[in-house]
């Protein structure tokens, strides 16, 4: 199983929305174990997709600074469980943030129909009595270029959403054909 | 990977309150993504483990009449510390009511003794037949692997604690 | 501008959603984290609704003064100092401060966060904004 609970972005809004996109697939193996002959998509993953597409939001607005990571689900209500097949958009909204933490509220769709609402609160976690090192700002501009974040987004004033130059310049030494080659 | 999490239920009050164990280890595949450089449980991983517990405790106590127990709400789920590879995540739920088919429960899952996650949760627990009567054989089924699962995991337990169960 | 009523049911409210307590549990004096269960990682999500429902500004510490904590001065081997005590009378007007005078240990602060002590602070805050 990797670690990968969305799949592409299809929107991208520097500071204030993101939708991506996850596909619900029989190729999943934990899928035929949850539930054998029935399978579904458990809800806990969906929080984590919404926490990957909102923490990537978060991260973003930071310049990819600190490690921002889930650390409170205040509420998360889902309606129906998604089935293989199922194409879900998770719409991650930025509402509040600041130096110690942010807030993420998320509404999942499967189709016309509502799956579920979701808010995160992360919390930076280079910082405090508990302080670890999880994870790069080159790791986060990897995944947002993995999940085509800089193909569909836009900065706040509608121009295409690049990531900081020191770091564009560190990715195209790591990837044939990235942006920093245009 | 088999999306089973916990390893062994150490004590059950059926529809009452549950201890279960969930062991972390490096082998576990995930961890290479979470983080490359940095392995701890994920959040939601923590919050599954949970997840599952309560859904062994709601299953026991209806005598695993339903084949489909499943998240519906999850509140006030917080992280207060990580699970790292080679410890134990201990996760205790207990039951807080029931309307109908839907259970609310509150559970915490404990790191040598100390908190790390902490929830409250509303699971439903039905069948496929209430739908499609023609899904009767897929709940029976299902039901059947789930018994078979449960045993593996109190047969587990120390002989002491299983006297409990 | 919201009366003190006005200020309490947000207040009130707020609290539920944010600790997932009832209704009837989240009193003028309900301690924050003794009575209703809060941990450090929901003074934040606290502070971030209470912005959003007043249309207010919280800098860090003026409600919660966790960087008080951190200050040598302040606080020496758990015990909050004279010169801390003072900071915080200073700091937090708004709050009621006899159970850290009674016992100057860090911990007695957590029971000075009470229900009442948010809605005071919010009944000063929405008065100096207008």
């Amino acid at each position: 199983m990797r670690w990968y609970w969305i799949d592409r972005f299809v929107e991208f809004v520097r500071s204030r929305r993101c939708v991506a996109v996850k596909n619900v697939t029989l190729a999943e193996e934990h899928l035929h174990a949850h539930f054998p002959g029935h399978p579904l998509m458990p809800n806990t993953l969906v929080i984590e997709g919404v926490a990957q597409a909102g923490g990537l939001l978060v991260a973003d607005h930071r310049q990819y600074q600190g490690n921002m990571i889930l650390a409170k689900v205040p509420k998360a209500v889902f309606y129906f469980d998604p089935r293989p097949g199922d194409t879900l958009y998770y719409e991650c909204r930025l509402e509040s943030i600041r130096g110690e933490g942010a807030v993420v509220e998320a509404t999942v769709r499967c189709g016309e129909r509502v799956q579920g609402e979701v808010d995160i609160f992360f919390a930076d976690a280079a910082h405090g009595p508990r302080a670890r090192a999880l994870f790069t700002d080159l790791d986060l501009v990897t995944m947002m270029h993995y999940l085509g974040a800089y193909e569909v987004g836009e900065d706040a004033d509608g121009s295409p959403l690049r990531p900081p130059q020191h770091l564009q310049d560190r990715l195209s030494t790591l990837w044939l054909g990235g942006p920093g080659s245009e | 990977m088999q999306f089973c999490l916990l390893d062994r239920i150490t004590q059950l009050e059926p529809g009452k309150a549950i201890t279960a164990v969930k062991n972390l280890s490096l082998a576990e595949e995930y961890l290479a993504d979470h983080f490359p450089r940095a392995p701890v449980m994920p959040g939601v991983m923590m919050l599954q483990s949970l997840v599952e517990a309560a859904s062994w405790l709601i299953r026991a106590g209806e005598d695993f009449a339903h084949s489909l127990v499943v998240l519906r709400e999850a509140r006030s789920v917080k992280f207060a510390n990580f699970v790292d590879p080679g410890k134990q995540l201990q996760l205790e739920v207990q039951l807080v009511q029931s309307q109908g088919n839907h259970y609310t429960v509150k559970g915490k899952g404990l790191v040598d003794g100390s908190t790390a996650l902490s929830a409250k949760l509303v699971l439903w627990s039905g069948s496929l037949a209430q739908q499609d009567p023609h899904q009767a054989a897929t709940d029976q089924f299902l039901c059947s692997r789930l018994r078979q699962q449960f045993q593996l995991l109190l047969q587990r337990s120390d002989p002491e604690t299983s006297g409990k169960t | 501008m919201p009366d003190k009523q006005e200020i309490f049911e947000k207040v009130q409210e707020i609290l539920c959603e944010a600790l997932s307590v009832d209704e009837e549990e989240v009193t003028p004096e309900a301690r924050l984290t003794a009575d209703l269960g809060a941990e450090s990682i929901d003074f934040l999500d606290i502070v971030f609704r209470l912005e959003k429902a007043f249309d207010i500004k919280i800098p860090r510490g003026e409600l919660f003064p966790d960087t008080l904590l951190q200050d040598e001065r302040y606080v020496k081997d758990g015990k909050i100092t004279p010169e801390g005590m003072e900071e915080l009378r200073k700091r937090m007007p708004f709050a009621d401060l006899s159970p850290l005078e009674e016992n100057p240990d860090v911990k007695s602060l957590q029971d000075v966060f009470t229900v009442e002590m948010i809605c005071r602070f919010i009944e000063q805050k929405v008065a100096v904004e207008n």
